[in-house]
């Protein structure tokens, strides 16, 4: 569904990452984990057309797509949730759920009812939304923040949805609710790219993993291979 | 002097001031979704008046005017968009500045030769006697002024609030880079702000021209007022811009009053020197204005 073949990306002149490659299949939640720095955030910036790859294909749905920018990238059905959550805090939740679903609603008018179908599906997902759905997401918790993310991004029913550190800065508690909310979607099928802090969690609901060191896949395989790779071990599941 | 007299004064001084806010209304437009505004705005207003006033010279009538004016003046913000921002803006440059003065300068020398440097009357269709309201008189101009600029800056309002296009014209304010994540094409958004903003400045031309005619210098002063009113009530808040330039009006048309008309810029400068010292992010205002 969504392959990344030998990118290469930086930041003006220094370049970041070198030759990184990954599959997510479809229908399946592929983690991505590493130090902080490791690039991880890079890599979803480049697949998702923020950053543009100065070498190597990404392909989404059989189609190549850097080079592209993002909105494109967005209207061919990736859905990116980036580092920071990133909601429009001056929008209210409601209108930061409709924008999710930008690519597919009409501009002007009859938008909402079109978008009911996901917005109750969205609401099923995140009781606490519907509550704040007229509340100025930029006061949410950052829980709230997080699912509100979340929500966004599935908003566009997209094919392949990036998440860049959903459990950033959340209580415990929060983020075994964050995780749980993965594991629901996981069974209803979505593909998914994780990036994790929590690295254990990440890899209890993957179906398979990435390990990043300084810009470069390390070390690749299923939860389990990885649990038992000592190096992993000893850096990230210790 | 007799309070009537001041009454008088202050009403029409802050008719005018709806102008003034309506300009600055322009600049907010675009510097909520680029963080630039046009340097030649006032020239924007200049020769969308010229435009309009040829349009009826030609026998169009009044009421098919004023949407061609408009279109007109949205082409127009889109040409500044497409010739002096977007390359700025990609590069990250703060050449937009000079780019869009240089593009008023172009504008002010073409409407020079085509139209000549005299001041021109602009017709109206409605009659000149003033209404009396409780003790003052109000022009039909006056009112129309104040009709038109709620009108549109209404208008727009309700666009952002109720259209999906509206939110995400919103959304790119906020957050760019979130808001091309959601499919929402920043640079399309900034060109439809650049053309809102024509668009609002073709209107204010057609609603001061019959008040001050147009002349390839009309604006000049129009847009020193306007900019003064941005800074003051800062570049995010529509309500700021209306209280700011009304109150703007009124000083200026009272201060010309009472001290004399070499005074009328005065109460505009004291203002923006007091806003700046105390506030600089405005009064209504969140983000600072770059100093340029
Ligand atoms: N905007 C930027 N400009 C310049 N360098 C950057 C920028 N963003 C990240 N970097 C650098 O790129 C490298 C990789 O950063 P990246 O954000 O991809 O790491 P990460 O794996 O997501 O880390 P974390 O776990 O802390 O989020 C770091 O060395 C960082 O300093
Ligand atoms: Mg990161």
């Amino acid at each position: 569904m969504l392959a990344v073949e030998g990118i290469n990306a930086g930041y003006g002149t220094s370049e970041v990452l070198s030759g990184v490659s990954l599959i997510v299949k479809s229908g399946t939640v592929v983690a991505l984990i590493g130090a902080n720095g490791a690039g991880k955030t890079t890599t979803m910036r480049a697949i998702s057309g923020s950053l543009r790859p100065s070498k190597g294909k990404v392909i989404l749905d059989g189609r190549e797509i850097q080079g592209l920018i993002a909105s494109r990238i967005a209207h061919l059905g990736l859905a990116h949730s980036p580092e920071g959550r990133k909601v429009f805090g001056p929008l209210s939740v409601e209108d930061n759920l409709l924008l999710g679903a930008y690519t597919h609603l009409p501009r002007f008018f009859g938008f909402l009812a079109k978008a009911q179908p996901d917005l109750d599906r969205v609401y099923t997902l995140f009781p606490r939304l519907k509550e704040r759905a007229r509340q100025l997401a930029g006061t949410l918790s950052g829980g709230e923040q997080q699912m509100l993310a979340i929500g966004r991004a599935l908003m566009a029913r997209p094919k392949v949805i990036l998440l860049d550190e959903p459990s950033m800065g959340l209580a415990p508690v929060i983020v075994q609710e964050v995780f749980h909310t993965i594991r629901r979607l996981k069974a209803e099928g979505i593909t998914l790219l994780l990036v994790e802090q929590f690295a254990k969690s990440a890899l209890e609901v993957a179906d398979y993993a990435y390990v990043m060191e300084r810009g470069r896949i390390a070390v690749e395989g299923t939860p389990e291979a990885l649990s038992r790779n000592e190096r992993v071990l000893a850096a990230y599941l210790g | 002097m007799t309070l009537p007299i001041f009454a008088q004064m202050a009403v029409s001084g802050a008719f005018m001031g709806l102008v003034y806010a309506l300009i600055a209304y322009g600049f907010q437009l675009t510097y909520a979704t680029s963080k630039s505004i046009n340097f030649g705005q006032g020239e924007l207003v200049m020769v969308s008046a010229f435009f309009s006033l040829t349009l009826l010279n030609l026998g169009v009538p009044y009421w098919a005017m004023i949407p061609c004016g408009l279109v007109f003046g949205a082409a127009m913000g889109l040409v500044i968009e497409r010739t002096a921002v977007r390359l700025a803006l990609e590069q990250k440059s703060e050449g937009w500045i000079l780019l869009s003065i240089i593009g008023g300068l172009f504008l002010f020398s073409t409407a020079e030769n085509i139209w000549g440097r005299d001041d021109h009357p602009f017709p109206t269709p409605m009659s000149t006697d003033p209404i009396h309201v409780l003790g003052v008189d109000v022009t039909r101009n006056e009112i129309a002024v104040a009709v038109g600029v709620f009108a549109i800056m209404g208008l727009i309002e309700l666009f952002k609030r109720r259209t999906l296009l509206g939110k995400a014209f919103e959304a790119v304010s906020a957050d760019r880079d979130a808001a091309e994540l959601m499919g929402i094409s920043a640079t399309r958004t900034v060109m439809l702000s650049y053309g809102l903003s024509g668009a609002v400045a073709a209107v204010a031309g057609i609603l001061v021209s019959p008040i001050t005619t147009v002349g390839p210098t009309m604006a000049s002063a129009l847009i020193l007022k306007a900019f003064s009113v941005a800074v003051v009530a800062g570049l995010d808040s529509g309500f700021g811009v209306v209280v700011i330039g009304m109150m703007l009006g009124i000083l200026e048309s009272l201060s010309s009053f009472q001290l004399g008309s070499g005074w009328r810029e005065a109460p505009g400068l004291v203002l923006l020197i007091l806003a700046l010292a105390l506030r600089p992010t405005g009064v209504f205002g969140k983000t600072a204005i770059r100093k340029v």
